[in-house]
């Protein structure tokens, strides 16, 4: 089976190395000298910088002062000649041919654009998939240090939730809400051609020139095994117009945390006011602490608001173009330092890049990108659950507690008395949060070279080889004077973690692209063979009982964890071939057909390849006769496309059974290694399959003044990844196997209008996303998946919110001996929950379970929109975000209202069940009868924990001034105000954050069968920002 | 040039390669199923592996399963913290049974755990005849792996009465789930399995310390026969350990039990599972799992001696209740030794004393870690068990002489009881004392069917006087509802498991 497939690959292989022999040989050319000029339509004046390009190729020249050029061309070549703001056109070079006037028409559309696509680029009105693209110029503004947080609310169908405000950290983007059981959803980042494996984030944004997120199959299945989740092309700046640019650009600013919108909990006096009425309540003696809760009005101890600060955010970019004597640079020189809003978090980057291309001759040229980058952040265990993260502990320690002693200094540890009801001892988080290291010192370096060689008239061949390498050094060191946790008496054991982790990834490139044009007939044919590998070698050690705080080093360590510390290995291969043929009939019908074939070094010795085809046609209407003269419609094109698409992110070594051989034993006082067989293999394991349909519609109305694309999409996604439970009667938990299916659907409308034009320039531009899903099938015997409040099951949307029903609180004695009851639990003024299954008894689980489905953590939609105004020099623009009829899991409310008065608690408890006379506003039930009637409203998933978190972001405002004036030092100048995040509209009350969701950043109960829960993360600053942007 | 171009564009070619070596990656850190079971070190490896789970039985379960759930001991209710019911129901008879089937926690990774034990010992039965070594090493390690699925079998067997009967390892996911095998054939294979492994397995002087033995295996199957009622067979392996020669009963009865490093598989020691204090992750915690709560660094520091003492929060279990206490004679130097008391300064109680299992808790050095062993069987239970299998054949005077070598240990006359029925009373009490604490009792209630006679009254003691059960005096503070009414011999299957098997 194996050697079928192999041979089936060696063919094009040397099919593909006797084409380039043959071509060599063939190679003739006959260029001539052309000289021109380009002038604008109508008013016949000529354009100095306009780009010649010769169609296909690298070549080209920029038009002089007067719109002059000369190029060398040979006859059948097709020149190609752009400038911001006209439409580009297209001059074949005929024998005769040898001095031409170009005139371009002034464009308002950018359907001429060219666009860059899976291994090419295409006009922008010939694409047949849906793609979009975004340029650097509507990013540059933005004091954001991610490229995520750049594209937030630009993109229909494509969410991007910024889920903590760590810097540096935290945007998950799902396209098309494309998800999976258990394999990863996150896209796949292509930066100049190169499939990166590591986090785009180490990639400093303005090196980018333009992002292009390819959404349907017949965009992205030239991507194969990696593609369903979506493609997201990043191309670097290059050199291109004719002249030297040096542009600086520099911002700084101040970040904070506004007040409004945080979580608003019990200050020292209502704490108080609380202890003593639930000891009140409970017929309890008073703590003496408790008794006079007036004590501690003015005397609140916010310890949340204590580990908060205002912090400093810089940037600065360097980039220098050119194109001279063949050679096209780019070199970027960046610069970024953003301290945190939670004290002791910081993120730095250095980043470069450098890249060129040289013409060596007219069929030949080289290229080479280089892009280090050096990254620094330290977040000392600011997000987790209750108990482990700062952030988390910090907002439920008790109000009463203080933070500075009489002296002023800082308190090291706050224990009440137990009579208090204060069972766990709480560390100062200020000095946990300043005197814990969490560090990460990363390098990054990217590199590509290529050699293109065009051996004919349109053929073009292009081998490359890109390397990614990567090193992160990760060091925690937990002082025995401070600690995360709660309950930890301080001094308490120092601990270390050192983990290091270096990659490299290389890919070879070889790809053949041949244009060929005759009688309206446009054909591109594109054949290629790639190779990729990646191998990470990881090295961990944790150490623990330090002698001497000082000394943070291994050797200072009493004990090395053995569980802690260890060495991995992770690796894959992936070989393909791929495909393309492009064919368009005047421009006007369209048709693509793709092939890849991946095999992977991850697949099952018996499924190792795998295929991966797609098919689109387009219909540009708008050039057929009935539309052409049409007032009304400048612009209309239908599009459909159907493709197979996988993901890989099933892990390196799942098909294979492991021996794990640390399971040591222990005889006597001798350890005797241990081993066991761990898992089953599956030699049949494969990759995930999704299968898109995508139908759109793009048109422009009036001269493209207002341009409007739709889409509609289906996808299957087949083969799920699952790690099947098998009964542990057989010594193991997990067989890993292809399953299931889950259906998608959505609707992406965007429209770009342009309603005022003139001195006054409105340019507006908004789109709006619907995605929907459906479980259809998922194991064999299987119908349902429980999370500890979710469930995903047939015939309903993924990962819902799953518990019991909260109907309220027994109001009285006689409500209660009327409804059904958590037996022995339920008490007057307890939560008062729906029996669904009838039986007369409340219980969660087992064969009398009464849950339900009780929320979703999905939108019903999301938006985006983009406003941008100008007036003579003066600039504005508006961004914003947001998602409709999406539910979260207010987890922290299992210690954030913990009736037992063990925990600060949110304020809203003050308004709870005290009595039939004061049933409160119904949210909280009673504090009366302890854990055992308090328990069931915090510890079983209920209704009562979800709640809306549609919102509104207005993610930037941006006020920019533009001197036009040239100097000898500078050609322009911009100088510009930007506030990110300026505010939130919400009826989210659980922190301010609606767009966290658990699922990603990894603590507790997460995986991806969990969406949409509330953890309590580090939280999301306003940030003001000051920049001037000064071209030389 | 053009040369130059091509060298490069089909160097570049060449360079990556292609095919079957290029996609073939396997893990480097960890061995696989196919390199794995080819030497003897392998099954060595193996077998060591299959001690393992027995540490998690007993430092986490066996006493829940076995002691909590029995008169011994029970839990001291701290009404702060919830999420408590998996353990008050084991110890209130109240385990939630439907169909046969429970949710219980403990129930369910007890019977994993066994399983675990079950998968690891059949990988190497399974391969360890086709592979050629050292055949007194093999032996050893057949012997040893025999005796651990005994063991877990045996385990399952009680629990459970009926459990799936896996042999061989599970290679496909189609072999995961068996049908129920009945108690009898249960018994049948484990009884086969220990026959098998006592002529292959050395005698204890001959064998590393701490993995089992011929002694080992005999007491195993002796205890197998106690529970068929099969006496003679009981009797004649008993014998043999005694008349072995490799065990005796040490003079102090404190000294009995392992320390932390010290007197581990002494002299009285039979089999019992070994920990080691260290990072390493083979320590025990379970002297922490008995200690009523919540009790502060410096009330556990005088108890566990260590230099970085931490408060405990939560719920004790396994606190020595009132009964056990009466249940040692006047003069019985076990009492002092196995049951200590401690003062809980956050204790809700008016009397803040609480009791606790003193004879395990041996000083160490670091906070929740240590390295005490925990004893399955000694030298003191099989003279008991030989007590009994003898006075059930009516040799009664023969079985008091043994009762009473374990009775003038602790510094107690001989017995005073006379005829079969009355001597059969005295080696049943002997055995509560002499192994309290060691997860016998609920075993010996059961096998004897005294269910309803013992733990019937000791429920309406507890819903009674609660005071006296280490309830505190606070409203609400009572036994629930449901307590005590769940009184099978057998626990039920853990639902977990049923629903992934077509079986149960």
């Amino acid at each position: 089976m194996k050697n079928h497939y192999l041979s089936r690959i060696k063919i094009p292989l040397v099919g593909f190395l006797l084409l380039l022999f043959t071509l060599s040989i063939q190679a003739q050319a006959q260029t001539r000298s052309i000289s021109g000029v380009v002038v604008s339509e109508g008013d016949n004046e000529p354009i100095p910088g306009a780009l010649v390009m010769i169609k296909g190729t690298q070549k080209g020249t920029v038009t002089d002062i007067d719109g002059s050029f000369t190029i060398e061309a040979s006859v059948g070549e097709v020149l190609v000649v752009s400038f911001v703001g006209f439409t580009s056109q297209e001059v074949a070079v005929a024998s005769g041919t040898n001095n031409i006037q170009v005139a371009l028409p002034l464009s308002t559309s950018d359907l001429t654009e060219v666009v860059v696509v899976g291994y090419g680029s295409q006009l922008k009105r010939e694409v047949t998939g849906a793609v979009q693209t975004v340029k650097s110029e509507e990013l540059q503004d933005l004091p954001v240090s991610t490229i995520g947080q750049k594209l937030q609310g630009r993109l229909a169908g494509v969410q991007i939730n910024q889920t903590t405000g760590k810097p540096g950290q935290g945007l998950t983007v799902r396209i098309r809400g494309q998800l999976s059981v258990t394999a990863g959803s996150d896209p796949l980042y292509v930066v100049d051609g190169f499939p990166i494996t590591g986090n785009i984030n180490t990639l400093n944004p303005d090196e980018i020139e333009d992002i292009t997120v390819l959404k349907d199959a017949a965009s992205t299945s030239l991507y194969g095994s990696r593609a369903a989740n979506g493609v997201v092309l990043i191309t670097t700046k290059r050199g291109k117009s004719g002249q030297t640019n040096v542009n600086l650009n520099v911002f700084t600013g101040w970040q904070k945390v506004p007040v409004r919108g945080r979580l608003e909990m019990m200050n020292a006096e209502e704490f108080a006011q609380f202890k003593k009425e639930y000891y009140e309540d409970a017929g309890q003696p008073v703590p003496d602490i408790f008794q006079n809760p007036s004590i501690y009005r003015g005397k609140n101890n916010d310890w949340y608001d204590a580990v908060l600060r205002t912090a400093p955010i810089t940037s600065y970019n360097l980039t220098l173009t050119s194109n001279k004597d063949r050679l096209r640079t780019s070199v970027i020189a960046g610069v970024f330092d953003q301290k945190g809003v939670v004290v002791n978090t910081d993120y730095q980057r250095y980043s470069f890049r450098m890249n060129a291309d040289y013409d060596v001759s007219d069929k030949v040229s080289v290229g080479v990108n280089l892009a280090p980058s050096y990254i620094y952040d330290n977040t000392p265990q600011t997000d987790g659950t209750r108990g482990t993260g700062i952030l988390f502990n910090a907002i439920h320690t008790w109000p009463v507690m203080p933070i500075y002693d009489e002296a002023g200094e800082l308190t090291y540890f706050n224990r009440f008395p137990s009579y208090t009801g204060n069972i766990f001892a709480y560390p100062n988080w200020v000095r946990s949060a300043n005197e814990l290291v969490n560090e990460t010192d990363q390098v990054n370096l990217l590199t590509t070279s290529y050699v293109q060689y065009q051996p004919i008239k349109g053929l073009t061949l292009k081998s490359s080889f890109s390397t990614e390498i990567r090193d992160s050094k990760f060091f925690s060191f937990n002082p025995s004077t401070a600690t995360s946790r709660i309950n930890v008496s301080i001094p308490t054991v120092a601990q270390s973690v050192r983990d290091n982790i270096s990659s490299l990834s290389w890919l070879n490139e070889n790809l053949a692209t041949y244009t060929r044009s005759f009688n309206d007939h446009n054909f591109e044919m594109l054949v290629g063979y790639t190779n990729q590998t990646y191998r990470m070698e990881r090295t961990r050690i944790q150490a623990d009982t330090y002698a001497d705080d000082r000394l943070p080093t291994i050797q200072g360590a009493i004990n090395i964890n053995r569980g802690g510390t260890f060495s991995d290995v992770g690796e894959w291969s992936l070989s393909s071939v791929l495909s393309r043929l492009t064919y368009n009939y005047k421009g006007k019908y369209l048709f693509t057909a793709s092939l890849r074939a991946d095999g992977s070094s991850r697949f099952g010795l018996d499924n190792r390849w795998g295929v991966f085809p797609s098919t689109s046609v387009g219909w540009v209407m708008s050039d057929e006769g009935f539309l052409v003269d049409n007032p009304t419609v400048s612009f209309a094109k239908v599009r459909a496309s159907y493709g197979v698409t996988g993901n890989n992110n099933i892990g390196n070594f799942t098909q294979y059974a492991l021996v794990n051989n640390t399971i040591n034993a222990v005889f006597g006082n001798n350890v005797a290694s241990g081993a066991a067989v761990t898992s089953l293999a599956n030699t049949r394991l494969g990759w995930e399959t999704t299968a898109s349909f995508d139908a759109g519609l793009d048109l422009g109305l009036w001269d493209d003044r207002i341009q409007f694309v739709y889409d509609f999409y289906q996808k299957r996604t087949t083969n799920l990844l699952y790690s099947v439970q098998v009964p542990q009667e057989s010594g193991f938990t997990n067989f890993n196997d292809n399953i299931g299916e889950i259906k998608f659907w959505g609707h992406e409308f965007s429209i770009n209008a342009i309603p005022v034009v003139g001195a006054f320039t409105w340019n507006s531009s908004v789109n709006l996303s619907i995605n929907r899903n459906e479980v259809v099938s998922l194991a064999e015997g299987i119908d349902r998946v429980y999370g500890n409040f979710h469930i995903t099951q047939v015939g309903q949307p993924f990962g819902q919110f799953y518990g019991l029903i909260k109907l309220g609180n027994y109001m009285n004695a006689e409500d209660l001996a009327n409804s059904p009851q958590v037996p022995g639990r339920s008490t007057v003024g307890s939560i008062k929950l729906k029996d669904v299954n009838g039986d007369g008894i409340i219980s969660i689980g087992g064969d009398n379970d009464d849950r339900a489905i009780i929320g979703n953590p999905f939108p019903k939609f999301t938006y985006g929109f983009v406003q941008n105004f100008k007036y003579k020099n003066w600039d504005m623009s508006i961004t914003g975000q947001g998602s409709y009829g999406n539910q979260l899991y207010m987890r922290h409310l299992y210690s954030t209202a913990n009736l037992d008065g063990v925990f600060n608690m949110v304020r809203k408890a003050t308004d709870r069940f005290r009595s039939p006379q004061d049933p409160g506003e119904g949210i909280f039930g009673t504090t009366v009868g302890g854990g055992n009637v308090t328990g069931i409203e915090r510890d079983w998933a209920n209704s009562n924990f979800v709640w809306d978190a549609s919102y509104l972001t207005i993610k930037n405002v941006t006020v920019g001034y533009t001197v036009n004036k040239t100097n000898k030092f500078m050609k322009s100048a911009r100088i510009y105000g930007s506030v990110q995040n300026l505010i939130t509209w919400t009826p989210y009350w659980g922190g301010s954050n609606p767009e966290v969701s658990m699922q990603n950043n990894g603590a507790g109960d997460g995986g991806n069968l969990s969406p949409g829960v509330d953890l309590f993360g580090y939280p999301i600053p306003v940030t003001v920002t000051f920049g001037a942007n000064i071209n030389f | 040039m053009k040369k130059y171009i091509i060298t490069l564009l089909t160097s570049g070619l060449l360079l990556t390669g292609c095919g079957e070596d290029f996609l073939e990656v396997v893990p480097e850190t960890q061995l696989s199923s196919a390199t794995f079971f080819k030497t003897q070190s392998d099954f060595e490896q193996a077998v060591n592996a299959a001690y393992v789970p027995l540490r998690t039985i007993t430092n986490d379960r066996s006493w829940l399963l076995g002691e909590m759930h029995s008169d011994n001991t029970y839990y001291a209710r701290n009404i702060l913290f919830g999420a408590t019911e998996q353990q008050e129901d084991i110890a209130d008879f109240a385990v939630p049974e439907a169909n046969g089937l429970t949710s219980n926690t403990h129930v369910l990774n007890q019977y994993r755990q066994d399983y675990l034990i079950i998968s690891r010992t059949n990988q190497i039965l399974a391969l360890i005849d086709d592979v050629d070594f050292d055949a007194a090493a093999k032996a050893n390690v057949k012997g040893q792996a025999l005796f651990l699925r005994a063991y877990a079998y045996f385990e399952l067997v009680r629990y459970f009465g009926s459990v799936p009967l896996h042999l061989t390892p599970v290679a496909t996911r189609e072999e995961a789930a068996l049908p129920l095998a009945t108690e009898e054939e249960l018994f049948a294979q484990i009884i086969s399995d220990l026959t098998a492994a006592v002529p292959l397995l050395p005698e204890k002087s001959q064998q590393e310390l701490g993995r089992a033995s011929a002694g080992a295996a005999r007491m195993l199957l002796a205890n197998v026969y106690i529970n068929r009622k099969n006496w003679s067979e009981a009797e004649s392996l008993l014998k043999a350990i005694v008349n072995s020669g490799e065990y005796g009963l040490i003079e102090n009865y404190e000294d009995v039990f392992p320390g932390n490093a010290a007197n581990k598989n002494n002299l009285e020691s039979i089999f019992e599972v070994q920990f080691l204090e260290g990072a390493a992750g083979l320590n025990g915690s379970f002297i922490y799992n008995f200690m009523p709560r919540p009790i502060s660094a410096s009330e556990l520091q005088p108890i566990t001696g260590t230099s970085n003492p931490q408060n405990i929060d939560g719920e004790g279990n396994n606190i020595p209740t009132p009964d056990i206490i009466q249940a040692y004679e006047e003069g019985d130097l076990r009492k002092d030794v196995s049951i200590g008391y401690v003062e809980l300064s956050g204790s809700f109680r008016d009397d803040k004393v609480y009791p606790y299992i003193k004879k395990h808790a041996k000083p160490h050095s670091l906070h929740g870690n240590h390295g005490t062993n925990w004893i399955i069987y000694r030298y003191a239970e099989t003279l008991l068990f030989l007590a009994e299998a003898l006075n059930e054949q009516g040799k009664t005077s023969e079985a008091a002489g043994y009762l009473n070598m374990v009775r003038n240990r602790a510094d107690l006359d001989d017995t005073s009881a006379s005829g079969q029925a009355e001597l059969r009373e005295a080696i049943f009490r002997e055995r509560r004392v002499e192994l309290a604490f060691e997860n016998k009792r609920w075993f010996d209630i059961a096998r004897t069917d005294r269910i309803q006679e013992i733990i019937v009254p000791y429920g309406q003691r507890i819903i009674a006087n609660p005071l006296d059960y280490y309830y505190p005096p606070v409203a609400g503070a009572v036994p629930r509802s449901n307590a005590f009414t769940n009184l099978s011999k057998f626990y039920p299957l853990p639902a977990a498991e049923s629903d992934l098997s077509p079986y149960f």
